[in-house]
């Protein structure tokens, strides 16, 4: 711990924890000069390998938030007048125990809602599970995971049995000799990784982008498919068919570590070029090279985004890719592979311990007798005690205030009023609860319609771990106290569940106390943590899981021996092309889908508010086609209106050749009157359950300049 | 248990296709299922026929193997031929003299290859003579392959997108062939004088002969193949002759059960005949005027019938599909869609030839949306041209915009900075090759870009490589 005593001529403190933001989670360094009254001084820190002491603008300017005037320090509670005034914390967890305990008398327990985050380290994911399913007794715990890679997820326990982000170190990029990127743009998502991708063009490796915008990672591709949104699977088929047609398979690997090729193969046999071509728009020529590059290289890597996992047949597309290396048999060696490029800061370890409503810790599932057993054996319940599963992220919300849905919320790191797709349903919904609670460290969107709001402990205040998008497990450190006034979301939760009547299942002193449940909770199970030390990761420069023991080194590469299912073999899947749940049509013609700008992260609660993120991006900007503009008849530089059957955004236009000129692109980091999710609709992948965020049929209009704005 | 019962005719491409939609829809467990198919394999994919030819098998191209009828729940009379149907108490009579009830009947029986009626066509039996063969299933092409040998010389009569693909086959197992077209274009339903010719130069430059313009007459020979007579007197030697005149609907039987048939069985917007509980779908159904031979359709018919069999959707309908065609002959290139002439006074036309290197491109423009285009050669635009004509988007200013290909397209310049860490635009980076920079590292030293966090070091290097940045003069 590094918290000094206040003396003035203490020498400045530096410590070692993460950036704030991203699944990257690049190491940093903060130096505090004591009783300055300033933000502590980030820099990137050289030693940890990842990033290698680069940082993104999102990073340089992180400490910013900490002493930011915005910042709630005291508890607010809503009074008779509907106005939010500060209270002290008794007044406030006493408020949320009331509402919890007269929803459970009036609806039952399965009326209380619980939203977590993958914002939320490894100890607050767990803990919020178990107070959940143990202090609460509802089956509603879910997080805004299910928005980020929950597709990715699912197609990985499908296809290998095991769900990690990437299977392999960030170091084994720069070993690919041909890299495919579907539907992500690392560039502006998690810039640091860039290092990885130019130290493996250095060696000679090549790039493939596909993405219906012509990003900064594509412009650095060495081939790009501008491909029609909802059409990713399809590519995948169609890729599948030509390695099939041009022998290119890897019949040794097929037979020898999988299962299923044969019913993959014949759903890929309608996928001929010339039927790809007409649903992806990309040309039979760069479809054969593509197929070619990876199959003929002698290490070759797909990576996904969310381009082709925030869709309604998300798992079937990435499963679809999953297909593909496996049939040419780039997998499960240094440089080869399939992976996941996560989201949010903790997006892989938030899904590992329990705040997903089909989840136990350690990746182990609700509905499996021995895995509740064992769960319930550490939390010293009863099995039968433990509810069963619950509604997914969106279909949570979508129940709130509805006959036997939520009555009671309570959100912890997640702004769900912008997040949310089709994101003014989401708002009446909100409105239409008995009761809402938010945990954060800003009043934001969703905070501003709360009953209570608690202040929260930030990142460079409070001690855990996360696990990055490698599966490597990293500490966060505190840097400094946190404020006055300001509690950390673990500890509201034991408040509360002592209130509940459960005091002794939650009685933890620390975060490290917490972690040392979490590693028995996940003991044996998938994503088993049961040999990872604070110590350890402190030593090793973070341990990558399955860790089962102390002695055990950690597991840096998956698939090298075996894959996770009972016969260790992987799993093809038949999976078809089928539409969105919202096709253009002519009354919508036009394909929305929506994205990220580097300067901001998520529903931009946090960068908003630093000065030069804000500047450099103040307001979202519709990026739209010049030939779209023309047909428009937009003059620039201009306002558009972008209208889609469930609402109707203003922004800037942003004229580029870089799109595609039936589809138009907007980032969604922003609220109110300029959030693009508004526009978006939210059919459900079956499995993940994630929304379709990136497919949306809009019209967009030119807003004739007036007088003023001349 | 009071399942409907379906019964599906035919187990080619558009009965598996409906196996598929209806699975999608819960539809095989909602009805049972008797499907009926003459050839003795599980359904598989016609148009990779070719594969069997270069020695491949028919598992190769099978897309439902038998078991999969029997794991879900599908009866499947293989080797079953249906010869009467009698609609108004619905019941179904098979070769093998056996009854079977439905309740709802679908006809997906395909079409026959239409064969021209030359002389000495078949042997006394009726059977074809010793060397004719038409090439439309897995027999066909089995027979084919038998009499495909090195040195042996092949008619292929037919210049359409079937009789290519077979000659380029014969060609490729070291035969001499020699395509036989009564029309004066190759591929005249898909290309105009133009492409036709363009086509005509690539196909010779495979070592295949082209004889456009010519009736085939009468083949010669006794008991096997030994030539063929032309209208014109012409004789040509050959040990194989191939028919590929192209299709028509397989619907006699349709006809002889008194169900309405035109060209094809004619079906409305949901697929259905005029026959209660009987629909049509795939290459023997004629929807609107039109019978289609391509998969497109096909699937997409499929998917409007499965909506209204079971309920998932009762207002699907069928409204015709844009024809869009490939050629998919190793060493040629061909895309033909929707219209391929002007049809009205002020159609625009685009045409581009390049002689020398063989690229012929055309676009017809109507009403400012695409309405056709054809492509020999380079036809890396067509598949952002079938986007275009499907949607009806505007189009360009300039059409020839239409046939930029977007993998190497240059993006324009744009305000944003590239280097988000230390605010560097791209104008910034250009004005510094200006100024002589020539290496990132140079780039960077003058500008600062690239120093931060490195994510646009790769858009820096790609702004290097554009040569259209560097001063001529350097």
């Amino acid at each position: 711990m590094s918290i000094a005593l206040t003396t003035t001529d203490v020498p400045p403190t530096v410590v070692r924890t993460h950036c704030p933001y991203c699944a990257f989670q690049c190491g940093t360094t903060l130096t505090v000069v004591h009783d300055s009254g300033l933000s502590p001084t980030i820099a990137g820190d050289d030693a940890f390998p990842v990033n290698n002491g680069r940082l993104c603008v999102k990073g340089w300017t992180a400490s910013e938030l900490l002493c930011h005037p915005d910042r709630l320090t005291t508890p607010l509670v809503r009074g008779p007048d509907d106005r939010l005034h500060p209270a002290t914390w008794k007044a406030a967890l006493d408020r949320i125990a009331d509402a919890f305990r007269r929803a459970r008398r009036e609806y039952g327990a399965d009326a209380i809602g619980l939203f977590g985050s993958g914002a939320l380290t490894n100890e607050k994911a767990y803990l919020l599970g178990k107070f959940a399913r143990v202090a609460v007794g509802t089956p509603h715990v879910d997080y805004n995971g299910r928005y980020c890679m929950s597709s990715a997820a699912a197609a990985g326990n499908k296809a290998f049995g095991i769900d990690r982000g990437l299977p392999f170190p960030v170091q084994d990029i720069p070993l690919a000799q041909v890299i495919l990127i579907i539907g992500s743009n690392p560039a502006d998502t998690l810039p640091p990784i860039a290092q990885w991708f130019e130290q493996q063009k250095a060696r000679g490796g090549r790039l493939i982008v596909a993405d219906p915008r012509r990003t900064p990672t594509a412009q650095s591709a060495d081939l790009f498919l501008q491909l029609t949104p909802g059409s990713d699977l399809a590519l995948a088929n169609g890729l599948l068919f030509i390695v099939i047609e041009e022998q290119l398979l890897n019949l040794p690997f097929i037979r020898s570590r999988t299962n299923g090729f044969d019913a993959a193969r014949r759903v890929a046999l309608t996928y001929h070029p010339g039927r790809v071509e007409q649903l992806t728009g990309i040309s039979e020529a760069t479809l054969r090279k593509t197929a070619r590059w990876l199959a003929t290289a002698d290490t070759a890597m797909i990576l996904t985004g969310r381009g082709p996992e925030q869709q309604s047949k998300g798992v079937d597309t990435v499963l679809a890719f999953i297909n593909f290396i496996l049939a040419i048999g780039q997998i499960g060696r240094p440089g080869s592979g399939y992976g996941c490029l996560t989201g949010q800061g903790n997006g892989q370890g938030g899904r590992e311990h329990g705040q997903k409503a089909d989840q136990l810790p350690g990746y182990r599932l609700i509905e499996v007798d021995a895995h509740r057993e064992h769960t319930a054996r550490v939390w010293g319940v009863d099995p039968a005690s433990l509810p069963r599963k619950g509604r997914s992220a969106y279909e949570l919300l979508d129940s709130l205030g509805q006959p036997g849905g939520i009555r009671s919320l309570l959100v912890m790191g997640s702004n769900v009023a912008v997040a949310s797709p089709h994101a003014g349903n989401i708002l009446q919904r909100l409105q239409a609860l008995d009761f809402l609670a938010v945990c954060d460290a800003f009043l934001n969107e969703t905070a501003a319609l709360a009953d209570v709001v608690l202040p929260v402990t930030q990142w460079a205040e409070e001690d855990g771990t996360l696990t990055n998008f490698e599966g490597r497990v990293i500490r966060r450190r505190q840097v400094q106290a946190p404020p006055d006034g300001v509690r950390s979301d673990w500890e509201i939760l034991c408040a509360l569940a002592e209130r509940l009547g459960y005091g002794d299942q939650f009685a933890f002193a620390s975060a490290e106390d917490i972690f040392a449940e979490l590693r028995v909770a996940t003991a044996g199970g998938i994503a088993d943590y049961a040999g990872i030390s604070y110590d350890r990761i402190d030593a090793e420069q973070g341990v990558f899981w399955p860790c089962p023991t102390a002695e055990h080194p950690g597991t840096p590469r998956l698939f090298e021996q075996q894959f996770y299912h009972a016969d260790e073999k992987a799993r093809f899947h038949a999976v078809e092309h089928r539409p969105a749940g919202e096709e253009p049509d002519a009354e919508y013609p036009i394909y929305f889908t929506t994205g990220r700008y580097a300067e901001h992260y998520n529903s931009g609660v946090q960068t908003r508010k630093v000065g030069r993120l804000r500047q450099a991006k103040p307001a979202p900007r519709l990026q739209l086609h010049p030939e779209l503009a023309d047909h428009i008849g937009l003059i620039e530089p201009g306002y558009v209106q972008v209208a889609s059957r469930r609402g109707v955004v203003m922004f800037e236009a942003e004229v580029t050749s870089t799109i595609r000129p039936d589809t138009v692109f907007a980032p969604f980091h922003y609220g109110g009157t300029a959030a693009a999710n508004v526009l978006t609709q939210a059919t459900l992948d079956p499995t993940s359950r994630m929304p379709e965020f990136k497919m949306a049929a809009v019209r967009v209009t030119a807003i004739p300049p007036t007088q003023e704005s001349r | 248990m009071n399942r409907k019962h379906l019964a599906i005719i035919g187990n080619g491409m558009a009965a598996g296709r409906l196996l598929d939609d209806l699975a999608r829809r819960g539809g095989l467990t909602g009805f049972h299922i008797s499907v009926f198919g003459e050839e003795p394999h599980g359904c598989y994919n016609r148009i990779l026929l070719n594969r069997l030819l270069a020695g491949g098998t028919v598992d190769d191209i099978t897309l439902k193997p038998i078991e999969w009828y029997r794991d879900n729940g599908v009866t499947l009379h293989i080797g079953c031929r249906v010869t009467q149907v009698t609609t108004h108490s619905r019941r179904i009579r098979t070769a093998d003299d056996r009854e079977h009830e439905y309740d709802k009947l679908i006809f997906a029986t395909g079409s026959v290859p239409r064969i021209p009626p030359l002389d000495g066509l078949h042997t006394a039996d009726g059977r074809f003579k010793s060397g004719v063969v038409a090439y439309r299933n897995v027999v066909d092409a089995e027979r084919m392959r038998e009499w495909a040998q090195p040195g042996r010389s092949a008619i292929v009569i037919g210049g359409g997108l079937l009789g290519l693909e077979a000659a380029k086959g014969l060609a490729d197992r070291g035969l001499s062939v020699t395509i036989v077209h009564q029309a004066d274009i190759l591929m005249n339903r898909q290309l105009d004088r133009f492409g036709g010719e363009y086509l005509r130069r690539a196909v010779a430059g495979l070592g295949i002969t082209v004889r456009t313009g010519v009736v085939p007459q009468a083949i010669l020979g006794e008991h096997a193949v030994e030539g063929l007579r032309c209208a014109d007197g012409t004789l040509l030697p050959a040990d194989l002759l191939v028919c590929a005149c192209g299709i028509h609907p397989r619907s006699d039987l349709a006809r002889d059960s008194n169900i309405p048939v035109n060209k094809g069985i004619l079906v409305d917007d949901s697929l259905a005949t005029a026959v209660e509980h009987v629909y049509a779908v795939g290459e023997c159904a004629e929807h609107r005027g039109q019978v289609y031979g391509l998969v497109q359709p096909i699937y997409e018919q499929c998917a409007v019938l499965a909506d209204v069999l079971t309920g998932t959707n009762v207002q699907a309908r069928y409204t015709g599909t844009r024809l869009y065609t490939r050629l998919k002959v190793a060493g040629i290139a061909v895309a033909s869609m929707g219209d391929i002439e002007a049809q009205q006074a002020d159609d625009e036309v685009v045409q581009i030839m390049e002689e020398n290197r063989g690229n012929y491109r055309k676009l017809i423009i109507r009403n400012g949306r695409l309405v056709g285009a054809v492509l020999v050669g380079d036809t890396a635009a067509s598949a952002g041209l079938i986007r275009r004509l499907e949607r009806g988007d505007p189009l360009p200013t300039n059409s020839l915009d239409l046939f930029a290909t977007p993998e190497r397209g240059v993006a324009m310049v744009s305000n944003d900075p590239i280097c988000k860490c230390h605010n560097v635009t791209e104008q910034c980076i250009r004005n510094a090759m200006m100024a002589g920079c020539r290496s990132l590292q140079e780039v960077s030293e003058q500008t600062g870009a690239g120093t931060g966090c490195g994510s646009c070091r790769g858009q820096l290097a790609a702004l290097l490589l554009k040569p259209n940045l560097i001063p001529a003069s350097s």
